[in-house]
């Protein structure tokens, strides 16, 4: 097995002189999406802009914020945090039973920006240690992915004396009714499920228990139509297996990185003023090399997206309708393949009896009701 | 007006009652018909309540007044609050309890503006706003003072925001306590603010000024001996670290710190 | 999905085109719908932009919130939607039908019924949200509201509620009804946009399906038919449009981002009407036109709004009510489209083929228990996987009952149990010739029992006891609106 130090150099040079793309919560949550993408878990590993490298393949992600969403949720932010966190502070004596004196809080945003790690390890170190402290806006955090350090803010932890750290996220989406958007929701437990990690990580790292980190986290958000904040505690256990389950996969990457072969490079070659000068084919070419597994759920949580379609459709592969009909075809890999088994053009291989005495059925009654 | 009103809205409950008797009794015919009156008396009562008020115009305020300059509208809210603040309080309680308007965005660039001027002449003018420090003698992102108040309230420790919500509450409601008809603004103000100091009265209706400033004053004392004291020290060190300019605008940066200067 | 739909779309791929799935219409298209395309502003749950909307293709109407975190605006934004919508549902009420039925109160009932045409599904639910976010208004008080928005509130959550019905047409959202049609070549993630997936159905002259569905993944050549706005229109149109203050440039800036859409919705309507209306419509537009005049008369009673939530006992019923309506709606469809019957030919539950052999006068039993029972012998291609015993029904007599007596090798033999008449010989044409085709299935649609719940007084104290009547108050009439 490849040494931490050997994998990272091989990463690297997949990468070749583009500069890494640091993770944030969001690309780390959006890992766990597709696990069985190969060409994922080898770019993400080493760090490659994706986004980028869509782009100048000429399928750029169809992904993109409103200026008013953005607006929006800061402003929301802000609301939460006015006036020495009023808001958070009812919420959390609310949710989390917090004593009237526990209110101390520090902005780790005063500090420069290359010092703001450090004083977050600071301090949680006596957070842990019973020091006073309550409330921790945008401590910045740090977990390893593949070897490549990724810095992570939360909006706020909270710390209750005697109890737990809880992560605290703020979100502005609405809930209506007691009812949010689901979809929301669990973006919203799969990025608060990587801070968790990550500060049991450094609790851990700190020589503390990693379990003074609940696993509930408290979810705020924007209550009905108006603007006013509500908190809920949101249990991440689930979102965090997964995404445990997932870093720990990421470590297999010397596998697929032994499998690729000599001198594969993802670079965009940069030139001067840092647009790529390397030939979108000989880039796509290069990436084709790893294989993907592209489901029509890529088209919300990856920036090569469109460029994987585009490879299933002209593969025509079946895996482009989505899991259910793949399933259905039960492993029919292509089209061709399967409207060859439902016009009775091929014969069924061993095992697709059944599935090609299915479609060959299906194929009759549509002719007979369309005819 | 509401005489007509007070009529119709008799009719309105009478129709009600007769088109429910009508619909019970199976009488289509009839219920369409009163149903149909219905309506008219309800579109009669809607015109009727949402006739526009006769606007009284309001006396000449905006004309040929010179208007008060933003910084001397900040330093009065400040004043007012006797706390360091966010520029949104700032904004809210100016419009709660003054008239002319300010605007958020006249806030942004007015430290630097107050810093400058400072520099330039210091102690030229009474007084400036200028910043709250942290406890490393930083600026602290978005917060306003004033430079004649202690060193000590224009510093913030831990527990300061919180302790400076409550003050602020204090102030704000007793002004509010003041005035005998306070403006929606200075309501709406005051219900944020009493909505997040336990007891203040929840719920329903508005808040009883007297009452929210005796909630905030009860949380109040468990959060200040400590405050102060670390105040105080923080006060001492920015006394002995820093500059003058430095201890009204902060330390920009860790060597500012270490520049030892003397404090007015 | 089943495997005749996944067969349909692999189909499309092959073709460039996409498949149908459905011979006829199986939703009702009224004469004047009322086409309504919202969009919202990004970022919030409920806040209006804009909407396109109107019975004539010819001439939408265009309403725009010019800065849509106004509050007073955007009031003035929904008072203005009611002034379109609320005539348009009250020119419905004037002519009506005396229902009369067994067991129950007579009842009037609209004869036609409005209909709303939106594009997707999540047009759905931000009408839903913009009727809650109205419907508690009040035209007094603190935060009054012109009149009518809270009544336009009622009706929206009333469509938007709608919808959900399992077979109701009062509400439609274009691409959910056109995928029930046609199969496109691509996964129903991405049919979800209605341009791409209209792309599929009727590609533009020189265009292949996938081509045109990808030109329509171009927001800068289809943008979304909402109620999601493009972000980039966001960033570099509607952002500069709303700052510069100028109600004209937002105008036509909403306005090219809904003419496009308003045009599909138009296009989507005519390849459905094109479709003959499947035999079950009718029957369920009845009810709809039965629960809208049911809507109308509390409305006119002056019952209060919508509930925020369902009662335990209420929530209940309204799932069985679901239920009930999409097992019916299932049914329905397979008897009224020999290509959705074929679903059920395909799994067993179901089989066609031709007449081989009859017994019209075929009896059982002795005496004066003895019935009449004509005998059918059926040659079918299809999978049977019926037991002897099974009641059947047929598309092709309605009303008539069978009961399957023995499948073997292709031969199926029947009895007629019902539906022949009275007489000592069958009544003539209910037993099938020899050489006719033929169709039997084991769906019936017989879901009228309602389930027995408990009466709203008798909500059980682990469902929270009775409900309290629904009376709104001041807090959600106040509620704001930010
Ligand atoms: S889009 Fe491509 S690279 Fe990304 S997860 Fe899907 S298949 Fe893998």
């Amino acid at each position: 097995m490849a040494t931490v130090g050997e994998r990272v150099s091989g990463l690297d040079s997949l990468r070749g002189t583009t500069p890494a793309k640091p993770h944030d919560a969001r690309a780390i949550a959006a890992l766990a999406a597709n696990p069985g993408c190969a060409r994922r878990a080898l770019m993400d590993g080493a760090g490659v802009d994706k986004d980028a490298a869509a782009r100048h393949l000429g399928f750029p992600a169809p992904f993109g914020q409103s200026p008013f969403a953005i607006t929006r949720g800061n402003a929301f932010e802000a609301l939460v945090k006015a006036d020495g966190c009023a808001e958070l502070l009812r919420l959390l004596r609310d949710v989390l039973r917090l004593p009237i004196d526990e209110v101390a809080y520090q902005d780790v945003q005063n500090v420069g920006a290359h010092l703001r790690h450090a004083h977050t390890r600071t301090l949680f170190d006596r957070a842990a240690r019973g020091e006073q402290g309550t409330l921790y806006d945008h401590p910045l955090l740090s977990l390893k992915i593949a070897g490549h350090t990724a810095f992570l803010e939360p909006d706020v932890v909270a710390f209750q004396h005697g109890g737990r750290f809880h992560i605290v996220e703020i979100k502005s989406f609405a809930v209506i009714d007691g009812q949010a958007d689901p979809a929301s929701v669990s973006a919203a437990a799969r990025q608060a499920a990587v801070y968790v990690l990550a500060l049991r990580t450094l609790l851990e790292e700190l020589g503390h228990d990693p379990l003074l980190v609940a696993h509930d986290v408290v979810l705020v958000c924007p209550e009905n139509f108006a603007n006013r904040p509500m908190a809920t505690l949101v249990d991440v256990r689930r979102q965090l297996a997964v995404l445990k389950r997932q870093l720990a996969r990421m470590t297999s990457i010397d596998r697929l990185l032994a499998e690729l072969p000599e001198g594969v490079s993802f670079d965009l070659l940069p030139g001067e003023d840092g647009a790529p000068t390397r030939s979108a084919e000989a880039l796509a070419e290069a990436i084709q090399q790893v294989s993907a597994r592209y489901a029509p759920d890529c088209l919300s949580t990856c920036d090569l997206c469109f460029f994987c379609r585009d490879e299933a459709r002209r593969d025509g592969a079946s895996d482009q309708l989505g899991r259910q009909v793949r399933d259905e075809l039960g492993g029919v890999a292509t089209v061709e393949e399967a409207l060859a088994l439902a016009d009775g053009l091929r014969e069924p291989a061993p095992g697709q009896e059944e599935i090609a005495r299915l479609l060959r059925d299906a194929e009759r009654l549509r002719r007979e009701c369309l005819a | 007006m509401s005489d007509d009103l007070d009529a119709l809205e008799r009719r309105i409950d009478l129709l009600r009652a007769q088109v429910r008797t009508a619909a019970r009794a199976r009488e289509a015919a009839l219920a369409r018909e009163l149903r149909g009156q219905l309506r008219k008396a309800e579109r009669a009562w809607d015109t009727l309540v949402s006739a526009p008020p006769q606007v009284a115009a309001r006396p000449g305020e905006q004309e040929g007044r010179v208007a008060v300059p933003v910084r001397e509208r900040v330093h009065r809210a400040l004043t007012l609050l006797g706390v360091p603040a966010a520029g949104r309080l700032v904004v809210s309680v100016h419009d709660a309890f003054f008239a002319e308007p300010l605007r958020s965005s006249q806030l942004t660039t007015l430290r630097r503006d107050e810093e400058r001027t400072f520099r330039r002449s210091p102690y030229a003018r009474p007084h400036y706003v200028c910043a709250a420090l942290t406890d490393r003698l930083t600026p602290a992102r978005g917060l306003l003072a004033v430079s004649t108040w202690p060193q000590e309230r224009r510093v913030v420790g831990p527990l300061s925001p919180r302790v400076d919500f409550l003050v602020a509450t204090v102030q704000v409601a007793a002004c509010a306590g003041r005035l005998d008809d306070p403006s929606p603004a200075a309501r709406r103000l005051l219900a944020r603010m009493a909505r997040n100091v336990p007891d203040a009265g929840s719920g329903f209706g508005e808040p009883d000024p007297e009452r929210v400033a005796v909630a905030a004053r009860a949380e109040l004392a468990v959060h200040l001996e400590a405050d102060t004291r670390q105040r105080a020290e923080l006060a001492q060190r920015a006394a002995a670290q820093l500059d003058e300019v430095a201890c009204l605008f902060g330390a920009a940066t860790l060597s500012d710190v270490a520049r030892k200067g003397a404090c007015a | 999905m089943s495997i005749l739909t996944s067969l349909a779309r692999l189909r499309a791929i092959k073709e460039g085109v996409a498949q149908p799935i459905a011979t006829v219409r199986h939703c009702h298209l009224g004469r004047r719908p009322m086409v309504f395309v919202p969009l919202r502003l990004s970022g919030e749950a409920a806040a209006p932009l804009a909407v396109m909307l109107g019975t004539d293709r010819d001439a939408p109407e265009l309403l725009v919130v010019a800065q849509p975190r106004n509050r007073d605006l955007r009031f003035a934004f929904t008072a203005e939607l009611a002034r379109v919508l609320l005539p348009y549902v009250e020119s419905f009420l004037g002519q009506s039908e005396t229902v009369e039925k067994k067991n129950a109160d007579p009842y009037q009932r609209a004869l036609d019924a409005p209909q709303l045409l939106l594009p997707n599904p999540s047009g759905v639910a931000f009408t839903r949200l913009l009727g809650r976010s109205t419907r508690f208004r009040r035209p007094d008080g603190p935060y009054p509201v012109p009149a009518e928005v809270p009544l336009l509130g009622r009706w929206l959550t009333y469509f938007a509620e709608r919808a959900a019905h399992p077979g109701s047409s009062l509400t439609l959202a274009a691409t959910e009804e056109l995928g029930r049609h046609w199969a496109s070549g691509q996964s129903g993630l991405e049919d979800a946009n209605l341009a791409a997936l209209l792309g599929w159905i009727s590609p533009p002259p020189g265009r292949t399906g996938p081509q045109a569905a990808q030109e329509a993944e171009d927001p800068l050549i289809w943008p979304p038919a909402g109620p999601a706005t493009d972000p980039g229109f966001d960033a570099e149109v509607l952002a500069p449009a709303i700052e510069s203050g100028t109600v004209e440039r937002v105008t036509e800036a909403l306005r090219t981002q809904l003419a496009p859409t308003w045009r599909l919705m138009w296009q989507a309507v005519d390849l459905l009407r094109a479709l003959p209306e499947g035999a079950s419509v009718a029957t369920r537009w009845e009810s709809d036109r039965g629960s809208f005049s049911m809507m109308a008369e509390q409305v006119a009673e002056g019952a209060p709004p919508q509930a925020r939530r369902d009662g335990a006992v209420a929530a209940a019923s309204r799932l069985s009510r679901m239920e009930r309506a999409q097992a019916a709606f299932e049914v329905q469809r397979a008897y009224d489209d020999p290509l959705v019957m074929a679903e059920y030919r395909l799994t067993g539950e179901a089989f066609a083929g031709e007449v081989i052999e009859t017994d019209p006068e075929h009896t059982e039993g002795e005496g004066r228990s003895r019935k009449l029972r004509p005998v059918v012998l059926v040659k079918t291609d299809d999978p049977v996987r019926l037991s002897p015993g099974a009641t059947l029904g047929t598309p092709d007599r309605r009303g008539q009952a069978a009961q399957l007596v023995d499948v073997s090798d292709g031969l199926v033999t029947l009895k007629i149990t019902k539906g022949m008449g009275r007489g000592r010989t069958p009544a003539p044409g209910s037993v099938p010739e020899p050489g006719e085709r033929v169709c039997y299935t084991s769906l019936t649609d017989d879901f009228q029992g309602s389930a027995a719940l408990p009466d709203r007084d008798a909500t059980p104290w682990t469902h929270g006891g009775p409900p309290q009547e629904y009376v709104p108050n001041d807090e959600d009439a106040q509620e704001e609106w930010a």
